[in-house]
């Protein structure tokens, strides 16, 4: 499997290369074109139930597709539906990233995903809801972000604050806590932030540039209300 | 030989080199994938080593030490060197290493507790929101004014309307009048200006709305044998006004809505289908104590206007003995035998009353819908 990013910036695609009988999954709705020996399937990644759970909980997509090179090697491409970078990364085996639930694009079929529960506090106030996705295994993982995708390095015990909205990936080799922006309850929601991680190192955290949910306010106000 | 670790330092990548982990009674033999010959061949003794938890979940063993002028880091996951490092390495090691476990165990207490003091607070929330919450709603509604009830029923009445057929005149709009007139007239301090308005539709229905608006379905009318049939459900309907029960649902719904949202947060699905299934329950009809009210005050209204209450009884009972399709009044009314016996007990409990018939002829009130 060989992965490349096509047209990178706002609108970028990748181009994923299968070997015959290789297979990818991928966000349900990813797939934009294909040669014509990938099969595409739909699976409920970790059953019926893990797949329910995920719906439920993340709100994710209830199957992700499975995309199969069954009658001979081909590629396919595939797109997010927001506006906003790819990176594709190699999972080693070792490190394990957790991803907020619109972070995931595709992943190598030996890439495992399952959702995972948040603490209460990390749920309430992280801003990527009480379940996350925890991705670990070997092999390409591809993942999508709202704007550009910047890539934050921690060594051990450095620190870095992110606003809660801007997470798209971390891995789980740091920790984070939530804190106010500001000293003052006041002064935190008045700044704008409200609440931020605290992220701690050693590992990496990709923050994404937009924020979805700040963007999904701003655009209301142009919408016309229909009677 | 399978890396089982990751290694952290100021020359190795961000994410951590890694590792082969193996345990010696001496100490820690840690081998690099990238330089598989380290001096000393990586063995790292115990006393050398600081331990503790770490990662995202504080599952991780953490191990630490100092190697050429560089602090390395080690995080260990794999439950079985973890273990045979607790069982290996000096006490006083361990005992650090038993600290940070139980700390972690602690943390993981507290987030159970934390998880289980806000289910049982959602829980809490949520009965109270259905069976205990009916003292608080009344205080609401009563301080609601009925101006501001009369304008919310109107928009929606108006907006219904835009899109019907309004009975505007004839025998059906007039005998609807008189039933109206009959009633309204026996209702003591009636703050409310009754707009009862005569739909042409085949639905056998009638409905009320906070402020005092009321669609009649001319398939109603079509159904009912008399006038006193009509006028018995006209009763009902009035009643669930007088009672302000829909302003009592909107209230309850909004703050259902309203604490689920606070609750919650903005989650996306779970609240999402939450607050989909709880209003959708909610809009569907009034509560089972609401229809019993207005049952009673209906049949008690009717009595007064001298208008005979078993009209009503007689009307659903009919409907559900010959119900072929499904017929809408009864799938928000159904006429249980309990419903049956508990209105004809009120009507038996009245005094007995003379019955003023209806000046209109029933049989050319329902000629004049015909063909239509």
């Amino acid at each position: 499997m060989k992965s490349e990013v096509l047209y990178p910036g706002a609108f970028p695609m990748v181009r994923v290369e299968l070997e015959a009988g290789e297979n990818i999954k991928a966000e349900s709705g990813a797939m934009v074109a294909s040669s014509p020996t990938i099969d595409i399937e739909s699976k409920m990644e970790g059953g019926f139930l893990g797949a329910l759970s995920r719906k439920l909980l993340t709100g994710e997509k209830f199957f992700f597709q499975t995309l199969k090179a069954a009658r001979g090697p081909g590629e396919v491409l595939l797109a997010p539906t927001v506006p906003g970078e790819i990176v594709i990364m190699e999972l080693d085996g070792l490190n394990e990233y957790m991803v907020q639930k619109d972070g995931f694009l595709a992943g190598a079929d030996t890439v495992k995903i399952e959702s995972q529960m948040q603490s209460l506090s990390r749920g309430l106030l992280g801003g990527e809801g009480f379940f996350i996705l925890k991705i670990s295994g070997k092999g390409p993982l591809i993942l999508n972000s709202f704007g550009a995708i910047h890539k934050i390095e921690l060594r051990p015990d450095q620190e870095y604050i992110v606003d809660n909205s801007h997470l798209v990936a971390w891995s789980a080799t740091t920790s984070y806590h939530i804190e106010r922006a500001a000293s003052g309850w006041v002064a935190s929601f008045t700044s704008g932030e409200g609440f931020v991680c605290r992220f701690h190192g050693p590992g990496v955290v990709y923050i994404q540039s937009r924020n979805p949910g700040g963007f999904g306010n701003w655009i209301r106000q142009f919408i016309p209300v229909s009677e | 030989m399978t890396p089982n670790a990751l290694c952290f330092g100021s020359q190795f990548p961000v994410t951590g080199s890694p590792c082969h982990v193996e345990i010696t009674p001496s100490g820690m033999r840690v081998r690099l994938e990238s330089q598989p010959s380290e001096p000393d061949d990586g063995l790292i003794p115990f006393s050398n080593l600081s331990v503790s938890s770490g990662g995202l979940h504080h599952d991780q063993l953490v191990v630490q030490w100092s190697a050429d002028s560089d602090r390395r880091t080690l995080f260990l996951k794999d439950p079985e060197i973890i273990r045979s490092f607790r069982e290996t390495a000096p006490k006083d090691l361990t005992g650090e290493l038993e600290e940070a476990a139980s700390k972690v165990r602690k943390i993981r207490r507290r987030r159970r507790m934390a998880w289980i003091a806000a289910g049982s607070l959602v829980a809490a929330l949520a009965l109270f929101m259905w069976f205990g919450s009916n003292v608080l709603v009344d205080l609401a509604v009563s301080r609601i004014p009925i101006e501001w009830e009369k304008k919310l029923g109107e928009a929606a009445y108006r907006d219904f309307l835009a899109q019907q057929t309004v009975v505007k005149e004839g025998q059906a709009v007039a005998a609807v009048s008189e039933m109206t007139r009959r009633l309204t007239e026996r209702i003591s301090d009636d703050p409310y200006e009754f707009q009862v308005t005569v739909v042409r539709s085949d639905v056998v229905n009638a409905f009320a709305l906070p402020g005092g608006y009321v669609v009649v379905f001319t398939g109603l009318m079509k159904k009912a044998e008399n006038g006193e049939e009509v006028a018995g459900v006209l009763s009902h309907e009035l009643n669930h006004v007088l009672q302000r029960h829909g302003l009592e649902r909107i209230v309850k719904q909004l703050g259902l809505v309203a604490a689920l949202s606070i609750v919650l947060g903005d989650q996306q699905g779970l609240i999402g289908l939450t607050k989909q299934v709880g209003v959708e329950l909610l809009t569907l009809r009034f509560g089972r104590e609401q229809e019993t009210e207005a049952d009673v005050t209906g049949v008690q209204l009717l009595h007064r206007a001298n208008i005979d209450s078993h009209g009503m009884i007689r009307f659903f009972e009919r409907l559900s003995e010959q119900q072929k399709e499904p017929i809408e009044i009864l799938s928000t009314h159904p006429m249980s035998a309990a419903r049956a016996a508990r209105l004809k007990a009120e009507v038996a409990a009245l005094p007995k009353q003379t019955l003023e018939p209806f000046t209109f002829d029933w049989k050319a009130v329902q000629d004049s819908l015909a063909g239509s």
